[in-house]
């Protein structure tokens, strides 16, 4: 089986943020980046789907050239080779754009099964994966919490909302968005980043793949959230204003259910 | 773990510690194999099969200093350095000096700065970034960079060492393995060179178990430092600060720095000795009320804190180097005890040592001779050279302070004209825990500083900007040997400094109905190693965790 993961390096969790002077984006200097935590997973479940059926997996990103590292970690951790797309102004793709740029890439790859992470832990759009999965003519399921192979089809437990979940079968080749937990994710060895060394990272840049931009969306302007604090004091007989705050619990907190 | 299980490597050299004298041991090995070629292969020496271990998630995330650079190593080791790499080493080269003495409310400009403070030449670098850039040039002469892996146990072999044992991954905190558990790696090398930088965790086992204390036992300070942006225009880049006094006084050893950077930013912080005798006084407190000094605040005010850290140094000098060659193993760095305190500078003399490592050992793998007496060399060759021309000098001067800082300034100078005898020589020191005085019934605790949220702050909003992390189903990673000490004799002995020495909030005495517990916040942990120096009864001891955890001192 042929399986390709898309991973993203994203700023790391700890990182103190700061907002460049354009807005759009957020200030590089500094701050370290890491492998986008729903990747990771998408990635460990890439590899024990590699170590039971065979095959090979390869590790795709879209970023600059510092994501790069973040290859590296995924062919240290057991990859097989890496495709780089590299693109000094990656933050400026909408995620129609990332996914034309991926698809064109892994078309010739002819892989078996593509791997995402559920979404993004920087721009969240959640959208990449299932685009892809549309631009490479694949049938998807998103947010995966198991997956079994079984006689060239798919059989895989979906999370919904409240604790449910959900059993569906797909044919193969597919994509799927993996949602974090479904595994635990393993850790590089030592012989692993030495055998990372002498894998292959294929770069091609993103204008090669994707010559013009035709943006649908846009991001205006990225800001610290504005702290407000609102007080309101309900006024009545203390049975009116328990059903008052009945509801506005329910319908404006929603701290309760509604039914 | 049975040793059977545990996977092993080999390499030639193993460095454990990716600072400055690590990454500098490792270049200058690369250098030498590539110069040496034919007598590198006749002794089948390759840069692959060098090794560097970093406990830190990354290159750099542990490394913390002031910092004012002396280039002198770092010339030596890459002449081209100023000429082509000045901007991605050095912030700044150092334009102004100052030294100020303060007092509450005032600060006295010292009319001349005194010539140890002197940084003309020099440059304020970030050690993130300077280790960093170091560590490229090593992975690019092939040797094997590890980071997130830590030694955990040496190997032990004929008088010395044969390697180390890398931490286990994914074990929970009951001790008990994980889905990904991954057992440590038996790593073994012909010389295995500790640069694991202050109170280094296998430096201590290792000197304790054959003895290789100098002369004094070593003495540490705590520098307690934040990374500021201002408004533009406070501050010029490349004007640098020392001071004296408040808030410290004039009894306890220590200063502070605020050194300008470019795009309006300040590095400033606080160094405390670890040895003052109230055991409940907070480092961290006192650092805060440091911003408060009129000097500071204007500085500060309508500025954001961007990152916060905190690391001990090697106060000891000369007369607290350890022996630092053991049956293959060697000792480099801070570890080494090599910080010229009269400079407060270690960076320089730390790469340098890594640098005569390299070319000790480098000469006793191609003689095939890797015992303590062909790597004694080192020692050789530290005598020989400008580390000593540097040290030996001020051999006293951190001693001399003993009785406050105005018996120091005296003292210190008689040492210098005097080639560092002045009037004790050597002067002989205990360590630094020792100086704590006994509470003997006095009064209720101190309340602890809060901070007004905007140029002071408590110690877990500061510990939340150092970008600490750790994995928080692992084993506890400071031991303490007897839990029962910090309930029963501590309290009332001492009032269980732990709770005031700790710059990141780490130690916490709770009461849980109506029973007194001493609870451990690891995950907060900056890995300063204070608590393994100053707890008064030496049950702490501070252990890496597992590897990739701890600060992260991006751009400190």
């Amino acid at each position: 089986m042929k399986i390709a993961v898309c991973v993203k390096q994203v700023p790391a969790k700890d990182a103190p943020l700061h907002i460049a002077p354009d807005g759009t984006w957020i200030r590089e200097t500094d701050i370290s980046f890491e492998m986008n935590e729903p990747d990771s997973y998408a990635l460990e479940e890439a590899l024990r789907l590699k170590e039971k059926h065979g095959g090979e997996v390869v590790a795709i990103s879209l970023g600059p050239e510092r994501a790069k590292q973040t290859l590296k970690e995924a062919l240290a951790k057991g990859a097989d080779r890496a495709i780089h797309i590299a693109d000094e102004e990656f933050y400026r793709l909408d995620p129609l754009a990332a996914a034309q740029a991926l698809a064109r890439a892994l078309e010739p790859e002819r892989c078996d099964l593509v791997l995402t992470g559920l979404q993004s832990d920087d721009h969240g759009f959640g959208q990449t994966g299932v685009l892809l999965a549309e631009l490479l003519g694949l049938p998807h399921a998103t947010i995966i919490m198991s997956i079994e192979v079984q006689d060239g089809s798919l059989r895989l437990k979906r999370e919904l909302e409240a604790g449910w979940f959900q059993w569906i079968e797909l044919p193969l080749p597919a994509l799927l968005t993996i949602q974090s937990g479904i595994n635990k994710v393993r850790y590089a060895t030592l012989k692993g980043i030495m055998a990372a060394k002498k894998k292959e990272i294929r770069t091609i840049p993103r204008t090669e793949l994707l010559p013009s931009l035709a943006p649908t969306q846009k991001l205006e302007r990225i800001y610290v959230p504005e702290k407000t604090k609102k007080t309101e004091f309900l006024q009545g007989p203390p049975k009116e204003v328990a059903a008052k705050l009945l509801e506005k619990l329910k319908h404006e907190a929603r701290v309760l259910g509604s039914s | 773990m049975k040793p059977a299980e545990r996977e092993r490597l080999d390499a030639d050299v193993l460095i454990v510690g990716a600072g400055p004298a690590g990454l500098a041991c490792a270049l200058r090995l690369a250098q030498l194999i590539h110069a040496n070629r034919e007598a590198a292969a006749t002794a089948g020496l390759s840069a692959e099969n060098i090794y560097v271990l970093e406990k830190a998630r990354e290159i750099g995330a542990h490394q913390l200093s002031g910092a004012i650079l002396d280039p002198r190593a770092l010339r030596e080791l890459l002449p081209e350095f100023e000429r082509t790499a000045v901007a991605g080493v050095s912030d700044t080269p150092v334009r102004e000096d100052a030294v100020y003495f303060l007092t509450e409310k005032r600060a006295w400009k010292f009319p001349i700065t005194p010539p140890p403070l002197r940084n003309h030449g020099n440059y304020v670098v970030s050690l993130n970034r300077l280790a960093k850039w170091l560590a490229e040039r090593v992975e690019q002469a092939g040797i094997n960079l590890f980071t997130q892996f830590a030694g955990a146990e040496l190997i032990w072999e004929n008088e010395g060492i044969a390697g180390v044992i890398t931490e286990d991954k994914g074990v929970d905190k009951n001790g008990r393995p994980k889905a990904n558990y991954t057992p440590g790696y038996e790593l073994r090398a012909r010389v295995t060179v500790l640069a694991e930088g202050p109170r280094g965790s296998l430096t201590k086992t290792l000197v304790r178990r054959y003895g290789l204390d100098g002369l004094n036992p070593q003495v540490y300070g705590l520098g307690i430092k934040e990374l500021w942006e201002v408004p533009a225009g406070r501050i010029s880049p490349g004007f640098v600060a020392h001071t004296m006094g408040w808030p410290l006084g004039t009894r306890i050893y220590g200063g502070g720095w605020i050194y300008g950077l470019q795009q309006n930013r300040i590095s400033l912080g606080l160094v405390v000795a670890l040895e003052y005798p109230d055991p409940q006084f907070d480092p961290h407190e006192a650092f805060q009320k440091f911003k408060t000094h009129p000097l500071v605040r204007r500085l500060l005010e309508g500025g954001t804190l961007v990152r916060y850290g905190a690391k001990t140094l090697p106060y000891g000098g000369w007369y607290s180097m350890p022996r630092p060659y053991v049956d293959g193993g060697l000792i480099i760095g801070d570890s080494a005890s090599l910080l010229n305190a009269q400079r407060l500078k270690g960076i320089h003399t730390g790469m340098k040592s890594g640098m005569l490592a390299a070319e000790t050992i480098f000469e006793a793998l191609c003689a095939g001779d890797t015992s303590a007496k062909a790597l004694s060399a080192f020692q050789k060759k530290i005598e020989q050279s400008w580390i000593r021309q540097e040290l030996w000098p001020v051999r006293n001067f951190h001693q001399a302070f003993h009785g406050g800082l105005w018996s120091g300034l005296l003292h210190s100078a008689l040492q210098m004209l005097t080639g560092g005898r002045g009037l004790r020589d050597p002067w002989r020191t205990r360590p630094g825990h020792e100086a704590y005085q006994r509470l003997d019934g006095r009064g209720s605790p101190p309340p602890r500083f809060k901070g007004d949220g905007r140029l002071t702050f408590d110690r877990l909003t500061d510990v939340y900007h150092s970008g600490t992390r750790h994995e928080e189903d692992q084993p506890c990673h400071l031991i303490v040997a007897d839990p029962n000490i910090c309930v029963t004799r501590c309290t009332t002995e001492y009032g269980n400094p732990c709770e005031y020495f700790c710059p990141a909030a780490v130690y916490e005495m709770t009461e849980e109905r109506g029973e007194r517990r001493l609870k451990i916040n690891a995950s907060n942990c900056v890995h300063c190693k204070t608590c393994d120096i100053m707890d008064p009864y030496e049950i702490i001891t501070w252990v890496p965790p597992e590897g990739g955890g701890g600060p992260n001192y991006e751009g400190m």
